[in-house]
């Protein structure tokens, strides 16, 4: 068995710590509690044929004056960035936070997920933006989830695992 | 402050109430590698037993995976050990000696957490708002609104403007015939057909009434002239509709047209209403004109007053008119091909 340690980043409020619990425990809670620091959640996932032991870094949401300590990223092999589906302002807030990363560790594989997808009246991110995201160097999967139903949430976790494997 | 000089005493104090409740615990390892040579401190603070001597700090502390050996001294703050309790993890290298220290703050983050909670709930709902706002009154306004540049005086402003009148036709017998969750889920379908252009083209939704909605044009900023933002506003009211009708065309759903009415004139601009409910309205004759134009209007109709008309100077048909409550008049339709729901009505 392999072991990974993933970043879930994102701005504060896009449901990192929701899409975390729903793929770690299929839990889902509709009060929102502001994470603190980093909490970390383990799951085993099976990659073909190799078990990826997943070490989830869920870090507190990126703010205006309160940036993400990039030293929680340290010996981290993946990122899943997080956007929120009603919320147009946290795409540029994911593409920051993800040039920073990229800044201290290089360019390591990444996927991104746009949350909330059972918001359908208030969903707000258009297509051509989701396509945009999907070029992000070249080729970055994207995913529409929803922590709350759990669409998409494991095939997107599993993807990031495969590309892992890959990397 | 050099701690060598203060008297022992002051630094137990000290020590006690400042250092005690960080319950710190530390571990020195073998310089270069994640090898545990010395435990210290409040270790049962933060391990169920005591991590051995000789073994890798991982097997332990499988967070700090990836954070060995300590290349260069590192802080990861307020790490959620266990739940609700937080600790402040420190790599430290010193003089060719490794250490990693723990120390509690769960107190000190607990109680940042409700500053934060508070702080990201406002920031979330200040979203949210203007979000919703941004639906009713369109983004230029919201922009105005928060700036405090769009004030109305309660007694009113005079100012030419654009009113632009815009209906469903044949909702009623669509409603009685069909189930109220269809009828409000089409209306909102033809809604997006209609407000959006009113909103792209410096347009203020009035009112929105059933299936029908009220539109000006000329209190918001533009480079065009008012009457020629409602007149575009409308043609691109009447594609959008017929884009939607062959969409339900091709579900085999029922089609519905809309009318429009244009009039332009002074009005009136104003705050109406109570202290505690208020709203902003335009009131002059051309308002009512426009209103009754739209209801003369047929399906895929534009219908425009006189003046409009001259403002417009667009080749439009003239046709006379009896409105109710107003008398005769000459307007000027636009009628669109919008064969679509031509046929099928």
């Amino acid at each position: 068995m392999i072991q990974k340690k993933i970043c879930i980043l994102g701005a504060a409020g896009v449901g990192k710590t929701s899409l975390t619990a729903q793929f770690v425990y299929s839990k889902f809670s509709e009060k929102y509690l502001s994470t603190m620091g980093v909490k970390i959640d383990r799951k085993q996932v099976e990659v073909g044929n190799t078990s990826v032991n997943l070490m989830i870094w869920d870090i507190h949401g990126e703010e205006k004056y309160k940036k993400i300590t990039t030293s929680y990223l340290r010996g981290a092999s993946g990122i899943i960035t997080v956007i929120d589906g009603t919320r147009p302002d946290t795409v540029p807030t994911a593409l920051e936070i993800l040039e920073r990363v990229e800044q201290d560790l290089g360019i390591i594989p990444n996927v991104f997920l746009i949350n909330k997808a059972d918001l359908t009246d208030a969903w707000c991110i258009p297509n051509d933006t989701i396509e945009e995201l999907a070029q992000h160097h070249q080729s970055t999967p994207v995913y529409k989830t929803s922590a709350k139903t759990g669409e998409h949430v494991e095939e997107s976790f599993l993807k990031l695992a495969e590309m892992l494997i890959q990397s | 402050m050099n701690t060598n000089h203060m008297p022992s005493i002051i630094y137990q104090h000290m020590a006690k109430h400042h250092i005690q409740q960080f319950a710190p615990a530390w571990i020195k390892l073998e310089y270069d590698t994640a090898t545990i040579k010395e435990v210290g401190g409040d270790w049962q603070h933060y391990f169920h037993k005591q991590p051995e001597i000789g073994s890798e700090l991982h097997a332990s502390c499988e967070i700090l995976f990836g954070m060995l050996p300590i290349t260069e001294s590192f802080e990861l703050p307020q790490v959620q050990l266990i739940q609700n309790q937080y600790t402040d993890i420190s790599g430290i290298r010193h003089q060719n000696t490794d250490w990693v220290l723990f120390s509690d703050v769960t107190a000190h983050t607990l109680q940042m957490q409700q500053y934060q909670q508070a702080s990201n709930e406002l920031v979330l709902l200040k979203g949210q708002l203007k979000r919703t706002l941004n639906r009713y009154v369109g983004e230029e306004v919201l922009d105005r609104i928060s700036k405090g540049d769009l004030q109305f005086d309660v007694a009113g402003e005079r100012k030419l403007i654009s009113t632009l009148f815009v209906d469903i036709r044949g909702f009623t017998p669509f409603n009685e015939r069909h189930d109220a969750q269809v009828v409000m889920q089409t209306l909102n379908d033809y809604m997006d057909c209609m407000l959006p252009p009113i909103l792209n083209e410096a347009g203020m939704i009035d009112k929105i009434m059933g299936d029908g909605a009220m539109a000006v044009f000329g209190v918001l900023s533009s480079d065009k002239e008012a009457v020629y933002n409602a007149f575009t506003a409308a043609k691109h009211i009447l594609s959008s509709v017929k884009k939607l009708n062959q969409v339900r065309h091709s579900h085999d759903l029922e089609q519905l047209g809309v009318g429009i009415g244009i009039a332009t004139g002074e009005a009136v601009l104003g705050i109406l209403g109570s202290h505690d409910r208020r709203c902003f309205t335009a009131i002059g004759s051309h308002v009512n004109l426009a209103s009754r134009l739209e209801s003369t209007a047929r399906v895929g109709e534009i219908l425009v007053d006189a003046k409009s008309h001259q403002l417009l100077g667009e080749a439009l048909i003239p046709t006379q008119l009896e409105l109710k409550g107003i008398g005769k008049v000459t307007a000027y339709s636009c009628l669109h091909d919008i064969l679509v729901y031509q046929y099928d009505i």
